[in-house]
């Protein structure tokens, strides 16, 4: 991706706010002292995380590829550490994209099938508005006596959560769709399944693509959710075990981790939904800069 | 009708799958009636509390924590709407705020401010910041400019223009906003206490995980359940009331 | 007299379409328009009409040139220009008296003084009895005598009116010209307001104006005078004269050929 001329001058604001919030960590680590646990500065600099921390990260590195774990006694090695992110990285994103699927594809059926017809929906509604309220991430200690802390479980966590908004994003979409497309379509004859497929299905298109933002989100915290009750593995995994011994900045590198892993899948999913979604209107913004 | 239904689809569950997994609904709103001033099996924690009190505390934090968030986020929004360089200093701010979820920010919160209600509640204010941030900003941005350019040609000042345009125009859209971040609230609360509390309703379900006590885990979810419903239902009554200019136009006769 | 009230000159604008090519909204026009002149800008959709009465109005700034209102530079909207638009601008969240009072109450007007003035204009375009009533609760031509009736009440002595009926039915539009015209009159003849009043549809200007002038692709290429009396009956409109501009006019759109 090169940018564009003009890209600069686009963004050389935004580019110097994240500068600036770099640079105040790191202000703040120097005036700010205290420590957590002893060795364990509450504000760890950029120095020490992408030193000392990353190289404690080995420990989370299992063995194998030829590379020797901490626990059988090797020290510590930034490929161990390297090694350790990405395979942490890698269980943590399976759960979360096995999760996601099962749970949009499980979602948008239902959804779709309740609006079939007006009474389903009427009878659903209220129940799906109740479980949607039902704060999710409190639900993690359920799901684990129920699924216990396999794979299973993690995913069905992921997949429920994301199902309810699915669920509820595509019986709204439905609903919004505007009745003179429908009608439009009947007076060419359309039955009852072209309809949904030629019309509702690509006029709920771009109202998915708001809920899939929306569980994009709840996603990644339901799947740190689940890893942190329970899992041997995983960025919610590293997150539970460096906050039992106040490693801040072990926490502070996987937060790290974290915000590009979303930056990136957000960004991604825009550019492609952009790209699927060419038809809809570009919501110019023609704001008055007076 | 519906919640009928989902009551019975959770009996007929019972009997499928272990007590010991899926209390019947009886059982739960038994075990609510006995936990809601004061639940023993806390006591073995040394918690001397019952549902109606961790759930005043619950929702006490959420209260704050959302009055907190649009104080900062709504205005915010608004003006960011208007000043591209504040947008583009602000974004990257909230946006990164807003990707990281509650797990991985809470036990930062809960090293920096202590395990205690003050981390609970930023935590959830920062939350419903950045959702109202959101909501304020894009219903600026929606707004048709023809009412701004009217303002000024009318001879408005900018100041007059946030106050008599701006505002009025998309308080429908933030007053949305707040019901879903309110909505969303009570799980993030619930979630942080459960990391990290010494009361609250999350702190009921963390410490009845650890005795997999599923009946107590249901009652004290039904009752957060209620009430977050409760409150969005009250929450819609109020928004309806509000915007008064903004509900449906009953008929246009010339 | 002729007291210029309204003067582009070297107006330019140009501005970037979001492919990078750049397009010649207005080039090189020059204007004047003197006080109390009810003048109607037309031509062909894409023109540059609205961007002319836009730049006039202190929305847009223009890329070149030079423009003046009552001797003085145009940099910024202000109350010294009224506007009506297309769309309703009538705001939703206030009900239709302040909308009326609104200008006047930017400009510091006391509470009494700006209630009696809004009172006398709403009665003016006939809405008395809608002042207490939220604008959803209007049709689209109730809605734009508020905005008439609100620019009026600013006492702008300029006003600028872009395609303000374009989406009303003929009855209502033909309501709205006599609303217009009346309000316009009523200044005894030194101290009428200063129209321009854009549109694409010529029986709409030939009712209207004193002045018609015509815009093709961003430069002005005609200015016709409309002498005939007013009112504009419907018999004024076919007197030879009218015919011949009607025909100028439809040759300028494309729509006869040249003769």
């Amino acid at each position: 991706m090169t940018p564009r001329p003009g890209w600069w001058s686009r963004n050389w604001a935004s580019l110097a706010a994240i500068a600036a919030m770099a640079g105040v960590w790191e202000i703040l680590s120097f005036i700010y002292t205290a420590e957590a646990a002893p060795g364990e500065p509450m504000v760890p600099g950029w120095e020490i995380v992408f030193g000392r921390t990353l190289l404690s990260l080995a420990d989370y590195w299992g063995g194998g590829l030829g590379v020797a774990s901490v626990a059988e006694g090797a020290p510590p090695s930034y490929t161990a550490a390297v090694l350790a992110i990405i395979s942490n990285s890698f269980d943590t994103i399976v759960r979360l994209y096995t999760g996601l699927i099962a749970g949009a594809a499980a979602g948008t059926a239902l959804g779709l099938a309740v609006s079939w017809s007006p009474w389903p929906r009427r009878v659903v509604d209220s129940p799906l508005q109740f479980l949607r309220t039902l704060p999710l991430l409190a639900m993690v200690p359920l799901f684990q006596l129920w699924f216990g802390t396999e794979f299973i479980g993690k995913v069905a966590f992921v997949a429920y959560g994301i199902g309810v908004i699915f669920f509820a994003g595509v019986a709204n979409a439905v609903r919004n769709v505007p009745q003179i497309f429908i009608d439009n379509a009947r007076t060419f004859g359309a039955s009852r399944a072209t309809l949904y497929r030629t019309v509702i299905f690509p006029a709920i298109l771009p109202e998915l693509r708001a809920t899939m933002l929306l569980a994009l989100g709840t996603g990644w915290g339901a799947v740190l959710g689940a890893e942190y009750l329970g899992a041997q593995s995983g960025l919610g995994y590293m997150i539970v075990y460096s906050e039992q011994f106040a490693y801040l900045d072990r926490m502070f590198f996987v937060a790290l981790l974290f915000v590009l892993y979303a930056s990136v899948s957000y960004a991604l999913f825009d550019r492609v939904s952009r790209r699927l979604l060419d038809w809809t209107a570009k919501s110019g913004q023609v704001s008055a800069t007076l | 009708m519906g919640i009928l239904l989902l009551l019975a689809l959770w009996q007929a569950l019972t009997s499928v799958v272990a007590r010991s997994s899926l209390p019947t609904p009886l059982s739960v709103a038994i075990r609510i009636r006995q936990d809601f001033i004061h639940a023993d099996q806390l006591s073995f924690y040394g918690l001397n509390t019952g549902l109606l009190d961790s759930m005043a505390y619950t929702a006490t934090n959420v209260a704050a924590a959302v009055l907190m968030g649009a104080v900062v986020g709504a205005p915010l929004g608004l003006v960011t709407a208007r000043f591209r360089l504040l947008r583009a200093l602000v974004d990257p701010v909230l946006m990164t705020a807003g990707t990281i979820p509650i797990i991985v920010l809470a036990p930062f919160f809960l090293i920096w401010f202590g395990v205690d209600r003050i981390s609970a509640m930023l935590l959830v204010a920062i939350f419903v910041t950045v959702i109202l941030y959101v909501f304020a900003q894009r219903a600026a941005d929606n707004i048709d400019p023809v009412y701004e350019e009217s303002a000024y040609t009318l001879g408005a000042s900018r100041a007059r223009v946030v106050r008599d345009v701006l505002l009025p125009g998309t308080v429908p859209q933030i007053l949305g906003g707040i019901r879903i971040a309110l909505a969303g609230a009570w799980g993030l609360e619930a979630i942080a206490e459960l990391m990290g509390a010494q009361y609250g309703i999350g702190k009921i379900v963390q410490l009845l995980a650890g005795a997999t006590d599923v009946e107590g885990i249901f009652a004290a979810l039904l009752v957060l359940g209620v009430v977050a419903v409760a409150c969005d239902g009250l929450a819609a009554w109020v928004v309806a009331r509000l915007a008064v200019w903004n509900q449906p136009a009953r008929t246009g006769a010339e | 007299m002729s007291d210029v009230k309204i003067e582009a000159s070297a107006l330019s604008r140009s501005y970037r379409r979001a492919d990078g090519a750049e397009v010649k909204a207005l080039s090189a026009v020059d204007l004047r328009i003197e006080a109390g002149q009810f003048v109607c800008l037309v031509g062909p959709s894409g023109c540059g009409k609205t961007t002319l009465l836009q730049i006039i109005a202190g929305l847009v700034p223009p890329s070149g040139g030079n423009i003046v209102v009552n001797g003085q530079r145009v940099t910024a909207p202000g109350p010294s220009r009224g506007m009506v638009f297309q769309k309703d601008s009538v705001f939703p969240w206030m009900r239709v008296h302040a909308n009326v009072e609104y200008g006047l109450s930017c400009r510091g007007v006391a509470k009494a003084e700006r209630q009696k003035v809004a009172a006398q204009y709403l009665e003016r375009v006939g809405l008395s009895h809608v002042a207490g009533a939220w604008p959803r609760e209007l049709s689209g031509g109730m809605l734009k005598r508020v905005a008439v009736a609100t620019v009026f009440a600013n006492g702008a002595d300029v006003l600028l009116l872009d395609e303000p009926f374009g989406a009303l039915d003929y009855v209502t539009k033909r309501q709205l010209h006599d609303v217009l015209l009346t309000l316009w009159a009523e200044g005894e003849a030194g101290r009428r307001r200063t129209v321009v009043f854009v549109t694409h549809d010529v029986d709409e200007a030939m009712i209207l104006a004193d002045r018609i002038v015509v815009l093709r692709a961003g430069r002005v290429v005609d200015d016709l005078a409309v002498a005939a009396d007013r009112p504009r009956t419907t018999d004024a409109l076919l007197l030879p004269g009218m015919v011949r501009i009607k025909h100028i006019l439809l040759t300028h759109l494309g729509l006869e050929a040249a003769r």
